[in-house]
């Protein structure tokens, strides 16, 4: 194991699969000499030349759409998209065109393309803050990925990077700062497994990407009033790992979802649905960003957005005030 | 060569100044043969049986007829080779049949049976057959002009030498997603042509009320991407100026914008109410019908007779008559396969 910054532990993947893959190009805006907005492709413009790391205009619709039909016509590509609010204006070609190419095609054509997105509220204001991965759980024909670690970073991107369709890969801003353990041999992790980040027996508090941060520094001020939560990452918002989700809250019996976005359809609202379905009475609560849009001033941004208390508070009313024993 | 000599239709010779754009070889055919020019004709004659045949079907649903386009298919197909990937727009059934999609498996496809080439999944609007070189229509207005650009890219990248053609109409010109193909095409000097098949109208929305810009192909300009006028009623010069642009292109030297200009003989699609004053649809299937201009043409030039003319269209409705059949015959989709291929 190395520790690695998880911007680097993406340029780590990127660097392995471009080599491995000749038809692995990325399309974004800043990432050739650039280095990337968050410094996650420093050196790979200087390895693998101009035609494989491709600046673009300030076109984020053409970037998907670019990247959707190179995909189609046998590249790889990863399209960047800086801020994850400016996927919105790559939506069509993702949507209407990508995630439906397999199935319109009856097999003959198919898109796999990865979208690297950045998610999250830090300081940025209304338009390069929100976290919308819910938006594209809702689509058929697409996978949605999102880690928390360096490690999971590494391991999903590159399964990303040969997945057989369409990816979006989410990150965050408040991620690319932290380090995390990342394998030294290659390994990749598989979509639709979500990951034991601590053990607990009284109540399940299902987050990803930088809410499982969040939510672990809750889960250790919920230790020091004696509740024992467990927390799992879910990383693949699509697919579920639905068996997980189901085991950890059999033995619980008490589940909180907690997002960075909306709760109104959020991530929170298809899980504790889905684990009601599979999971006979199960309590359920959710806890995701108040609703309005995410404010500039740090202090407005911090009330929208979940805070540890908040998710101790949330599970403390979820299991009514008092640890089971 | 003047713009409004070759392209005299009221919508267009309005904004088109003298001298204002450069010509393709006028009157050219393109070095194309007798029977290469019959060929182009039967290609015209088969879509226009296959819309008459696909309205006589018992539900044919909603279609994006080619009537009065056919030149624009026609001609596209005949210049580009079969290894270089075509998109289109929705109005796909002309360009499908010219590329080479055969008329029962199509109709199937419109009719949303399993003997389509998507298996009744995509219908007009989507329709492919990269085996033939379709690589596919896509039904959001503009939607496949940035996609084409990433075709063009990775012919580019995997060196294939092909040029990719995205088909699309003048009601394109309007989305942003042109302006941003265009900027990226010509910065990175895709191997991509541009044809807008300008028929003068987005659904009912007269071009000189959609766009500010007058003339199509001035958009081209800012870009430094070589344009093109050309009368898409004239199979011909749309040959000529698809096969002139498409050797510039695979000569390396970037993208490329054909207009061609033409009219639609019908409504918007088989639900859409017509509101084209009808004495100009009736001037436009008489003056620019491409079909029968070319049957004109072709018995001018000694290239067909009468006996010559009842045989093709002899053979054309035999094609049909099999293609009905084979829709007949074709089984309905089970339904569980609406879930595969997700």
């Amino acid at each position: 194991m190395s520790r690695l910054f998880f911007r680097e532990a993406l340029c780590r993947a990127m660097n392995e699969e471009m080599a491995r893959d000749p038809r692995v190009i990325l399309l974004g805006q800043d990432i050739a000499a650039h280095g990337g907005s968050y410094g996650e492709t420093r050196g790979l413009f200087e390895r693998f030349g101009a035609a494989r790391v491709r600046n673009t205009p300030v076109a984020e619709a053409a970037t998907v759409g670019i990247a959707a039909g190179a995909a189609a016509a046998g590249l790889r590509p990863l399209a960047f998209i800086t801020y994850l609010d400016f996927l919105m204006l790559g939506l069509d070609p993702l949507v209407n065109y990508a995630a439906k190419l397999k199935f319109k095609s009856a097999g003959q054509l198919s898109a796999p393309l990865v979208v690297k997105a950045t998610a999250g509220a830090k300081g940025q204001g209304p338009t390069h803050a929100q976290s919308i991965e819910s938006w594209l759980m809702n689509v058929p024909g697409l996978t949605v990925l999102a880690p928390s670690t360096a490690g999971d970073a590494y391991g999903l991107l590159k399964t990303a990077l040969r997945a057989p369709g369409p990816v979006v890969f989410i990150d965050h801003k408040r991620l690319f700062p932290l380090g995390g353990a990342v394998p030294d041999r290659e390994e990749l992790v598989a979509a639709g497994s979500a990951a034991l980040r601590r053990d607990g027996r009284h109540v399940t508090i299902v987050a990803h990407s930088y809410m499982c941060v969040v939510a672990l520094e809750a889960a250790e001020l919920l230790a020091a009033r004696g509740i024992e939560a467990e927390v799992i990452d879910l990383r693949s918002l699509w697919p579920i790992d639905w068996g997980m989700l189901a085991d950890s809250a059999r033995r619980t019996g008490h589940a909180l979802f907690v997002e960075e976005g909306q709760e109104v359809c959020g991530v929170g609202a298809e899980l504790a649905f889905g684990l009601r379905e599979r999971v006979a009475g199960l309590c359920v609560s959710r806890l995701g960003a108040r609703r309005a849009p995410v404010a500039a001033s740090a202090v407005l941004e911090a009330y929208t957005i979940p805070q540890a208390h908040g998710i101790v508070e949330a599970a403390l009313r979820l299991l009514g005030g008092a640890a089971r024993k | 060569m003047l713009a409004t000599q070759v392209c005299s239709y009221n919508h267009y010779s309005m904004w088109h100044k003298e001298g204002e754009f450069r010509e393709p070889a006028r009157g050219s055919i393109g070095g194309a043969s007798a029977a290469d020019r019959q060929r182009r004709l039967r290609s015209m004659l088969l879509a226009r049986v296959f819309e008459q045949t696909l309205l006589r079907q018992p539900k044919p649903g909603f279609q994006l007829l080619s009537r009065g386009e056919e030149a624009v298919a026609v001609g596209v197909c005949a210049a580009l080779e079969r290894t270089d990937p075509l998109l289109c727009s929705g109005r796909s059934i002309a360009v499908a049949l010219a590329r080479g999609v055969p008329a029962g498996a199509l109709l199937a496809e419109l009719i949303g049976k399993d003997g389509g080439p998507n298996r009744g999944r995509a219908g007009r609007a989507h329709v492919s057959m990269p085996s033939v070189g379709l690589f596919g229509a896509h039904g959001v207005v503009g939607g496949n002009l940035t996609v084409a650009a990433g075709v063009a890219l990775a012919q580019s990248q995997l060196q294939t030498g092909a040029v990719t053609c995205c088909v699309f109409g003048d009601g394109a010109c309007g989305a942003g997603s042109l302006h941003e193909t265009l900027n990226i095409a010509a910065l990175w000097r895709l191997p991509l042509l541009l044809v807008c098949d300008n028929n003068g109208y987005a659904v009912s929305t007269p071009v000189r009320e959609g766009l500010a810009f007058q003339g199509l192909t001035s958009i081209a300009g800012p870009f430094g991407v070589p344009a093109t006028v050309v009368d898409g009623a004239d199979v011909d010069a749309v040959a000529a100026a698809v096969g002139e642009a498409a050797a510039e292109i695979r000569a390396g030297k970037g993208p490329w914008f054909l207009e061609l200009c033409c009219a639609r003989l019908g409504s918007h699609s088989t639900l859409t109410r017509e509101e084209r004053p009808a004495a100009e649809v009736e001037a436009s299937v008489a003056q620019q019908d491409p079909l029968r201009l070319y049957e004109r043409r072709l018995r001018d030039d000694g290239m067909l007779d009468d006996a010559l003319w009842t045989r093709m269209r002899a053979d054309v409705d035999a094609e049909m008559a099999d293609a009905a059949r084979f829709v007949e015959t074709s089984p309905w989709p089970d339904p569980r396969e609406a879930l595969l291929d997700v």
